[in-house]
């Protein structure tokens, strides 16, 4: 049962991280290399708070809060730079982060903080309330997708210029989607100090940050379903296909890219294309 | 004394970096494409200058096979792998080319070993004096003395020969060139070939440099390369030449002066972001 | 009265070239204004100063009263002031209908806050197939743009602008690119469009359809000013002609 609990725990977790990259990435537009960063941002605030004894419920707002702060930062840089440069941009931030915390004793440097204290939810309690924050974020970007809000992003990620053209304010939406997706990534790394009880300076890297983006891709960018999906299975495909041990990066890199020759727009459109040729037969 | 040091020590990476993302900044200027798994040809050069050199006792030969190989393995990446992608969003491209290069460090891995490998009879060992008491390594001499030549050739092959005129035309402006009648495929195929031939060249340096060639070689071009080339301006030859110069001397200088505060390649991209809010369109990109 | 529009000794300066010296135009409510010039008269130049695209270093432009001086393109636009641009740019990836819709839809995008609480779209979409049908596209309004010939994103650029309820409608070279029978009726709906009550100022190359359906135009050559007024008057002043011919 244990075994279950944490692998539960490190799914909703990575579908909560994976649709907060989706928020920025797939909703708006803006791609970004360095997620893992933001992640990092609220996993060592939240491992900072624990070791002081302060309740993981009160570190995951705060961590939010941080995380967030440096979004709006880089927020900022978005609207300074685009596309490609921006992406590069992003890769920067994740590179400086890894960067900083390396050479900051108080962060733990090098080894990182290890020995957070397990919290007073208990692990089922724990997994729950992973559950419910990854199902609250998803009902939360289902909205979006719903509301006007997300008819102004699909125009900003189909075509800043137009967007302004039709008088929509482009900076205040893009920092709203990196605030918002970036404050979703800091819980999501409050969460994983709790998961894993060490934090440590290779955890949020620019590899992390490219597995969160082949998540968004893979169940199809902006897909919110295929998004979740995508993400539940990446995040422990690593442990499911243990049977070919030593080829197990090399049979997870082949697919991505089988996956990226062969149906490029993820699982989403996989699954549209065969339902409306479904539709289409029975019509 | 050590400022000269340090600055010839950033020239002889700054070459490196140059001829590594000289490749890259073809790839852009052509296909819009960040070639990360360029990277992983950057590391088969060093595999293939190794082994030839190790199989035959000539380093020369070494540099030449691993040229020709690599530079057709990067036409058949071209082909299997970016071909069917063009008219995709580009990040798609992005990615398939990251998994691409983390199965090519798999691949070098399981093939010829984790520990990579070393030359037999290691060339060019030793050093001169430049002035009293300052040592320059033959290979580094090397380094920086091939860097200038595959550049002059680079730039007399497509300022004088008919096949480098429509390469750079196709660069351009692809549909002005395609009027005039340039096959746009086979410059396609002329520019990987070239981009990854001067990869393999910086991998069968830096394999000499390090007297090792691990799998992971590459990891730190992949996303270095992508640094310098947009610093550069993404596209401009130019550009990426500079920037190449100007990272590997703030690198060398930083890590000593600002080494305790930001690691090298935090400093890298610290200096790239402050390049780009100043400049979003890079050193000498074009708005 | 105020003009809907004013431009008030405009000069935009790139580099040491001048390329719009001291350029004045006003558009009353309810005029519709060819705007022309041969190549290189700075026409492209000064309608990115009134878009904001490029800032003038002299001069203002008003819109009705109101100084637009320091707005971005998108303030400018919820001032009243709507574009429809040469180079047609739909939104790709939604339905016509939608494309229009977006815009039917200012007070609900004004900034994030807003638009996260409003979900229902049906009477922007309603007002949306209206103003296609005004233009002629109700037939593909559920068609994907990318599908379109040219000569129907010219008419949803069109629509598009309509929707945003504007003061002022500028058309950037709408005729250009389409054949002599599309440019014509696209004349038409533009002269409708201004019999409705709509001010326009038209950027347009093609002199002939210009001449057929504005009543006014103005004329800039090198930048500067050249003539203003009743349409058939102008475009026989020997300096206009000159101008176009090319002489000295």
């Amino acid at each position: 049962m244990a075994y279950e609990i944490t692998l539960l725990t490190t799914m909703s977790i990575s579908v909560l991280f994976a649709l907060s990259l989706n928020f920025i990435t797939g909703f708006c537009g803006q791609i970004s290399l360095g997620h893992a960063a933001f992640m990092g941002v609220g996993a060592y605030t939240a491992a900072i708070m624990m070791k002081a004894s302060v309740s993981l419920l009160v570190a995951i707002p705060v961590a939010a809060v941080f995380a967030g702060a440096l979004g709006l930062l880089v927020g900022f840089a978005s609207l300074r730079v685009r596309h490609d440069f921006l992406a590069i941009t992003t890769m920067g931030v994740v590179f400086l982060f890894v960067g900083v915390v390396r050479q900051q004793e108080f962060l733990g440097g090098e080894v990182g903080i290890s020995g957070i204290q397990r919290s007073e939810l208990g692990r089922t309690g724990f997994l729950l309330l992973c559950i419910s924050l990854a199902a609250l974020f998803a009902g939360f970007s289902l909205l979006v997708k719903r509301s006007w809000l997300g008819f102004v992003f699909d125009s900003i990620a189909d075509n800043e210029d137009v967007s302004r053209v039709i008088g929509i304010d482009v900076a205040k939406y893009k920092l709203f989607a990196f605030v918002v997706g970036t404050a979703a990534a800091g819980v999501a790394g409050a969460l994983y100090a709790q998961h894993f009880r060490y934090v440590g300076p290779d955890s949020f890297g620019f590899v992390e940050s490219i597995s969160v983006l082949a998540m968004v891709v893979v169940g199809g960018i902006g897909s919110v379903w295929g998004v979740m999906f995508a993400a539940a299975v990446l995040s422990v495909l690593p442990l499911l296909i243990q049977f070919v041990d030593d080829y197990k990066i090399l049979v997870y890199s082949a697919l991505l890219f089988s996956m990226m020759r062969f149906a490029p727009d993820g699982l989403a459109g996989i699954v549209n294309r065969s339902m409306n040729r479904i539709k289409g037969r029975s019509s | 004394m050590l400022y000269l040091e340090l600055l010839f020590q950033g020239i002889v990476q700054g070459s490196i970096y140059a001829l590594i993302a000289l490749g890259l900044t073809l790839v852009y200027g052509l296909l819009r494409i960040l070639h990360v798994a360029h990277a992983a040809l950057f590391t088969l050069g060093g595999y293939v200058g190794v082994i030839v050199t190790n199989a035959t006792g000539s380093f020369t030969l070494a540099m030449v096979v691993a040229m020709i190989t690599v530079g057709l393995i990067g036409v058949l990446t071209y082909k299997l792998a970016y071909e069917p992608l063009l008219d995709k969003p580009p990040f798609i491209a992005l990615i398939a080319s990251i998994a691409l290069f983390i199965a090519a460090e798999e691949v070098f891995r399981i093939v010829f070993g984790p520990y990579g490998l070393s030359y037999a009879q290691p060339p060019l060992q030793g050093g001169f004096e430049i002035i009293n008491g300052f040592f320059l390594k033959y290979a580094e001499a090397l380094v920086i003395c091939i860097s200038v030549v595959m550049l002059l050739l680079l730039g007399w092959f497509s300022a004088y020969t008919r096949l480098g005129v429509s390469w750079r035309a196709t660069v351009t402006d692809p549909d002005m060139a395609r009027a005039f009648g340039v096959n746009i495929q086979n410059v396609r195929y002329l520019n990987f070939f070239v981009g990854s031939a001067l990869a393999a060249v910086a991998g069968v340096l830096v394999a000499l440099l390090n007297n090792l060639v691990e799998p992971t070689m590459g990891s730190v071009a992949s996303y270095k390369a992508l640094a310098i080339i947009v610093l550069g301006g993404l596209g401009s030859i130019r550009g990426t030449l500079i920037a190449s110069m100007a990272l590997g001397v703030i690198e060398s200088f930083g890590t000593i002066y600002i080494g305790h505060l930001l690691d090298r390649d935090a400093l890298a991209f610290g200096f790239l972001i402050i390049v780009l809010m100043v400049r979003p369109q890079g050193l000498l990109g074009s708005k | 009265m105020t003009p809907v529009l004013e431009v008030k000794d405009v000069t935009v300066r790139f580099g040491g070239v001048i390329a719009v010296d001291k350029a004045s135009v006003s558009i009353e409510a309810g005029e519709l204004i060819g705007f022309v010039g041969p190549n290189g008269a700075g026409k492209t130049t000064l309608m990115r100063v009134i878009t904001g695209i490029v800032k003038p270093q002299q001069g203002s432009v008003t819109l009705e009263g109101k100084d637009l001086t320091g707005l971005s393109i998108n303030q400018r636009v919820r001032a009243g002031l709507a574009l429809a641009q040469q180079i047609v740019q739909p939104l790709r990836g939604m339905t016509v209908l939608n494309n229009v819709a977006l815009a039917c839809g200012t007070a609900k995008t004004a900034n994030p806050f807003k638009a996260i609480k409003s979900f229902d779209k049906r009477a922007e979409r309603a007002t949306a197939l209206a103003l296609l049908t005004r233009v002629g596209l109700q037939d593909v309004a559920d068609n994907e743009p990318s599908k379109l010939p040219l000569g129907y994103l010219k008419r949803l650029e069109v629509a598009r602008a309509l929707a945003l309820k504007p003061r002022l409608l500028l058309l950037d070279e709408p005729l250009a690119g389409l054949n002599q029978s599309e440019a014509s009726s696209l004349a038409d709906l533009i002269k409708t469009l201004n019999h409705d009550g709509l001010s326009i100022l038209l950027i347009e190359h093609n002199l002939r359809e210009v001449m057929r359906v504005c009543p006014k135009v103005y004329v800039q050559d090198l930048g500067k000013s050249l003539a203003f007024g009743e349409a058939k008057k102008i475009m026989s002043r020997p300096d206009v002609i000159a101008a176009y011919l090319g002489k000295g």
